[in-house]
């Protein structure tokens, strides 16, 4: 009988749950929802796809693209702290549900910088 | 009112009303738990989208059972709303539950057999309460049938608080709430799946549904009856005791059969067997 | 050979969330015997430590379990820190034990929730779920995840909490505590939950003891053991009575795991007012080698953490003990000559976690 104060208390106060999906939820500033990627900045030097536990991180060089499997992803922040051009951030938006596993791929514009043309050699 | 005009009225409102009450209670439920809830016509449309389900059945007779549990209920509140007699009533519901039972044996789930199993110890639990009550209801009216006992001018609940009581009791297991959800629940989290209902599926468990509402509504016009002799009480009266019952039921933990068996049967003798002796040496006396 | 017939309980079941499946042998209500099986969900997260190296294996160690993942990433942190010599700076550990702490809290309080709906109770069980989701909230603020907290890393943590958001954290904790008590009064007291676990899967202490019982499971039965009074972390410095309860009943493994959800609020408030400044992490360097065993209190009891490495990234062995799996045997033990009704109330007070004794 002892629950009948809460059960009372709790009809006639506001409920705990929220609408959602049509109330959209509010997250906190540091929640590692999902991974995002300053493609300015990268350089494509591999060390998140080396590093990522789940090996969604895939770094194309010769393509100039780094794409990463989402549904494959933990969000484990892993490759953010280890990148070290510090160009990959954990956005607070969760993944959004999807019936196929999706990869986004994007385009890094970096261009390695040209190793100086070795002086030819003139021919004997 | 003409007694049948009411029972075709009964026939034809009561899934509407039933289902009402259904998604009242489920909304009070959620509020109660501090949750949002489903819309008040959810039922309707749970109803609607089972109907929609194939078909799917274990064996031949299961559907038969379960037409028979329908039809019983409806038997059982077109009787009661006609003004009929109250005993036939009471027979009539035992006799639906008897279908379901039948019904939920019919399969070879472990677990709808025990579910089965609890059904009948629950009905076991409520009978002698239902007998004792209609038997309250007769010593004033000098009669079972229903449109006497509401032609009387006392307020019964006065002369029966221990009958009245005893049947609330047995009410919580009728409308399969806790602390009473034994063979089945709404709630899915129970030790035996679903009990009597796991079983079912589809349109046949609409039919299950369907004709809990119709029960739903009877069990309600037996409450009334003790208050009938001024409906400005009795509706209000009827609807606070249901609403008692949603609180008791979002109070407490499920109990298990043993102490429903013998809990109904003490209240059932004490306050019950009681009240009917106490009332019977008044009424001699000549009060 | 009266009407015996087998009831089969899980692997999947409503009651219980758990991959487990046990026959029951039952004769009309009563429960004869229970034959267990298991390997329904082995993951072979033992082996993945030979193709993980030992840094990031943290997060697989932390996947071990997914409502006491934080203590399982400290667990096997803390093992790979000992075989490397590695002193945590002391706000490290301090933080890990807030989290720590935090960890068993909402692990409790899903236990709460769990075994309301056992015996049938659903508002209980949502309320209790309610005052979780505080926990989690603050929990996700903090780490950024909300079970898996991914805020354990070899070395210290991954996350640094400011002290003003520690004091506000301590101040949100004492509203959430003072809400809790109108919950757990009705555990404590109301006459149907005291029907449905008063002796109800007896567990003598000889038997609990013998059979490798662990965590509330044991303390339920009077035995006073918690591996928090080994004093890692930030426990050499606090000090942590264990609990116990004497009944030996499921109501007492109940009330051992809602006074210790109160001791957790002790705890962190010392934690809270003794918080170290200074660094979170110090710089891994080199590879373990060596071996090492770890002995942590989870919410469900105490589990072992083994690692041997050999001096390159990957490690030689890991090995887990979960509380579950030592709590298994004495389940099976209360389990016989109970009633049916009685099964999911009693599976559930040893508060199993299947997918973390199966790894
Ligand atoms: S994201 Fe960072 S770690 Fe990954 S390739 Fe680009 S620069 Fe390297
Ligand atoms: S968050 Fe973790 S799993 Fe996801 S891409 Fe980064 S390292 Fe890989």
């Amino acid at each position: 009988m002892k629950m009948t104060y809460v059960a009372l208390k709790s009809l006639f106060s506001s409920p705990a749950t929220a609408n959602y999906p049509a109330e959209p939820k509010t997250y906190y500033p540091g929640t590692r929802g999902h991974i995002v990627l300053e493609v300015s900045t990268c350089t494509l030097c591999k060390i998140c796809e080396i590093r990522c536990p789940t090996g969604a991180i895939q770094v194309d060089r010769e393509g100039k693209a780094w794409s990463i499997e989402r549904m494959k992803c933990i969000q484990c922040g892993f490759c953010v702290d280890s990148c070290p051009r510090k160009c990959l951030s954990n956005d607070p938006q969760y993944t959004s549900p999807a019936s196929e596993k999706i990869t986004d791929r994007l385009d890094v514009p970096y261009e390695p910088p040209k190793r100086k043309p070795k002086p030819e050699t003139p021919p004997a | 009112m003409s007694g049948w005009l009411s029972a075709i009225l009964y026939i034809l409102l009561a899934p509407v009303a039933g289902g009402l009450i259904a998604g009242i209670d489920r909304k009070l439920t959620a509020r109660m738990q501090r949750r949002i809830g489903p819309p008040i016509f959810q039922p309707f449309y749970d109803l609607f989208k089972l109907i929609d389900k194939e078909n799917v059945i274990v064996n031949l007779y299961q559907n038969l059972y379960l037409t028979g549990f329908l039809v019983f209920n409806i038997v059982a509140g077109t009787l009661f709303f006609a003004g009929g007699d109250l005993l036939l009533v009471i027979f009539a519901l035992a006799l639906s539950g008897i279908f379901l039972v039948l019904g939920a044996a019919s399969a070879t789930s472990p677990y709808s057999h025990i579910g089965a199993e609890r059904e009948l110890i629950q009905m076991m639990a409520c009978e002698p309460m239902l007998l004792i009550a209609a038997m309250g209801l007769y010593l004033l009216p000098h009669s079972f049938q229903v449109r006497d006992i509401l032609a009387v001018d006392k307020p019964l609940f006065l002369y029966l608080p221990g009958i009245l009581f005893g049947l609330l009791y047995i009410l919580t297991i009728k409308l399969r709430k806790s602390p009473f959800d034994l063979s089945t629940s709404h709630h899915a989290h129970q030790e035996i799946v679903k009990g009597i209902t796991t079983e079912f599926s589809g349109p046949a468990l609409a039919v299950v549904e369907l004709a809990h509402w119709y029960e739903t509504i009877l069990i309600l016009g037996m409450i009334y009856l003790f208050f009938a002799w001024n409906p400005w009480v009795a509706v209000p009266a009827t609807i606070g005791l249901y609403l008692a019952e949603i609180l008791v039921d979002n109070t407490n933990a499920r109990l298990t059969w043993r102490w429903t068996v013998t809990s109904s049967w003490l209240i059932a003798a004490v306050a019950g067997a009681g009240n009917l002796i106490v009332l019977f040496y008044f009424l001699k006396a000549g009060f | 050979m009266s009407n015996r017939t087998i009831i089969p309980f899980g692997p999947q079941h409503p009651v219980l969330p758990e991959p487990i499946h046990l026959d029951l042998v039952v004769e009309d209500e009563r429960v004869i015997e229970a034959i267990p099986s298991f390997g329904f969900i082995h993951r072979g997260l033992e082996r993945l430590v030979e193709k993980k190296d030992f840094q990031e294996f943290t997060f697989v160690a932390e996947r071990v379990c997914g409502i006491c993942s934080f203590i399982h990433g400290m667990g096997y942190c803390q093992a790979v820190e000992r075989v490397m010599g590695i002193t945590l700076p002391p706000r490290a550990d301090y933080l890990r034990t807030f989290w720590a702490e935090l960890s068993r809290i909402h692990s409790h309080l899903l236990w709460m929730g769990l075994v309301a709906d056992a015996f049938g109770f659903e508002n209980l069980f949502m309320n209790s779920w309610r005052i979780r989701e505080n926990i989690l909230d603050i929990v996700e603020e903090t780490t950024g995840g909300r079970v898996i907290f991914g805020a354990a890393k070899i070395g210290g943590t991954r996350r640094d909490v400011t002290n003003d958001k520690l004091k506000e954290i301590g101040r949100t904790l004492k509203t959430i505590e003072a809400e809790l008590h109108a919950i757990t009064d009705v555990f404590e007291q109301d006459y149907s939950v005291q029907q449905r676990l008063r002796g109800i899967g007896i567990l003598s202490r000889e038997d609990a003891f013998d059979l490798g019982a662990v965590g509330p499971t044991l303390r339920g039965s009077g035995e006073p053991m918690d591996a928090r009074c080994e004093g890692y972390a930030a426990y050499r410095d606090i000090e942590v009575e264990p609990i116990v309860e004497s009944d030996c009943d499921s109501y007492a493994r109940c009330m051992v795991r809602i006074r210790e959800i109160y001791q957790s609020f002790d705890i962190i408030r010392q934690v809270l007012c003794r918080m170290p400044d200074g660094e979170t992490e110090i710089k891994v360097k080199g590879y373990p080698n060596g071996e090492h065993f770890a002995r942590l209190e989870q919410p469900r009891g105490e589990v072992l953490y083994y690692v041997k490495g050999n001096g390159t990234k990957h490690l030689d062995r890991f090995r887990v003990r979960t509380p579950t799996f030592a709590n298994i045997p004495p389940l099976l033990k209360m389990l016989q000559g109970c009633d049916l009704p009685d099964v999911p109330v009693i599976v559930l007070t040893i508060d199993p976690c299947i997918s973390c004794a199966e790894r």
